[in-house]
């Protein structure tokens, strides 16, 4: 019998056609290799036992599909010899969501609702999602951040990333260009907070040798 | 206890250094920018050694932010007096070294830092700023409590390290690092007692509360 693990890759083509389902991961041993392939999808039992009860098994599929979707992100790194830019790396994401776009809302949901307990939205898996793109998109690009600007550089680009995906549910032909537009303004921000901080240093500095002229030691 | 090591240690490292340069100059020397060992991190480590791996670059980390805001608070009351000055100017320098070190295995390794950066600073430098307004002598106490747990924590690690079955050239080299950081930290401990550390008031007391306090820096560092 082959792995849950192997058998949750071979799950993921059938998300186009099947949707998060426990069907899709029912068919998934239909594309084992010639000789282990099964005629028959797998029981429900089985899909239970393998990859859990009920909505689990599903969402054991949609964390699967989001696993392999940062592993897709590095084919830009691979495809690009000096370190790609942040665009390219995002638009390979947003590529990857594409082909199961009318899923995904079903997906985010299933996620956002706990396993068990109260029925409230939870934010944290989404958090989660948007962070560990961000996370792989710095790796990619071969952000230099360190200390607490590590985390802002990741936060800023985990919240265009968010907002571009919401883009992209709603209307997907023009995601592409408000991507662009997001990362475009946040560099603007980015250049004026900089310049904010320059000449708070330049005043800062100007007080200091006003107060050490006056016979002030510091 | 440790300060009887020290000695043993750098006259081991003196010789170590001659023959073959310092480990950290991996990481300075722009030359060896490309090596595998200072570029990338090993893939064939299991899930729970990487977290450690990850918990202990953290935790260096922070300490040595740390350590260079107790130095700087440090500094910043004992300036003016020209020996304690440049004493703390040395060992603040050697720390600076050591952080710019911990920043590039911070991202070869691809570790979070700790969220903490900032409150490490400032509890930072108001440790080594109150120690310093007590006595130099305190100042010199504070030095020596916070390098010994900083050294035994080193050796701590190392152990750890030990137990990590790679063949990876990075974690070899990252134990050679340590191993170097760890004599400069019981270097500067052997400067603080002989610079007089155990004359400081209430001595026992402060090295004790100063030294539970990096404990729980480190605990808290690794988590956070």
């Amino acid at each position: 019998m082959a792995s849950s693990s192997k058998l949750l890759k071979l799950a993921l083509p059938f998300v186009r056609t099947h949707g998060f389902s426990r069907e899709a991961l029912a068919r998934s041993v239909l594309e084992l290799p010639n000789g282990e392939a099964h005629s028959e999808p797998l029981s429900d039992t089985a899909v239970s036992s393998l990859f859990g009860e009920g909505d689990n098994a599903r969402r054991t599929l949609v964390n699967a599909w989001l696993a392999e979707g940062v592993r897709y992100m590095q084919t830009a790194e691979e495809m690009s010899s000096p370190p790609p830019q942040l665009r390219e790396v995002l638009r390979i994401r947003l590529q990857y969501n594409e082909p199961v776009l009318e899923h995904l809302p079903e997906a985010f949901g299933l996620l956002a609702t706990p396993s068990s307990g109260f029925h409230v939205i939870a934010p944290f898996p989404a958090l989660k999602h948007a962070g560990r793109i961000a996370d792989e998109a710095c790796y990619a690009i071969g952000d230099q951040s360190l200390h607490l600007s590590w985390y802002s550089k990741r936060a800023s680009i985990a919240s265009i990333y968010t907002a571009a995906e919401l883009h992209q549910l709603v209307s997907p032909n023009t995601a592409y260009t408000f991507l662009d537009t997001l990362l475009e303004t946040s560099q603007t921000v980015s250049k004026s907070l900089d310049e904010v901080s320059l000449f708070s240093d330049y005043v800062f500095k100007g007080w200091k040798g006003i107060i050490k002229s006056s016979g002030i030691q510091l | 206890m440790l300060g009887r090591r020290i000695c043993h240690c750098s006259i081991t490292r003196s010789f170590r250094v001659h023959a073959r340069g310092l480990a950290s100059s991996a990481y300075t020397d722009p030359t060896r920018g490309k090596d595998e060992s200072v570029t990338s991190t090993p893939a064939d480590i299991t899930p729970e050694q990487r977290k450690n791996l990850e918990g202990a670059l953290r935790v260096d980390q922070a300490g040595e932010i740390a350590a260079n805001w107790i130095y700087h608070g440090q500094h910043f009351i004992l300036r003016r007096d020209r020996k304690t000055g440049l004493l703390i100017q040395d060992m603040w320098d050697q720390e600076k070294k050591h952080l710019a070190v911990m920043d590039k295995l911070q991202l070869q390794h691809a570790v979070r830092p700790t969220l903490l950066t900032d409150v490490a600073k400032v509890a930072g430098f108001g440790l080594g700023a109150v120690t310093a307004l007590m006595s130099k002598e305190a100042a010199m106490a504070c030095t020596e409590a916070v390098e010994t747990v900083i050294g035994e924590h080193y050796e701590d690690q190392l152990k750890e390290l030990d137990e990590m079955d790679t063949k990876h050239p990075s974690i070899p080299l990252l134990k050679d690092v340590i191993r170097e950081f760890r004599d400069d930290e019981l270097e500067h401990l052997d400067i603080a007692v002989e610079n007089h550390s155990q004359r400081a008031p209430a001595h026992a007391l402060l090295s004790a509360v100063v030294g539970a306090g990096c404990m729980v820096a480190i605990e808290l560092c690794k988590r956070v």
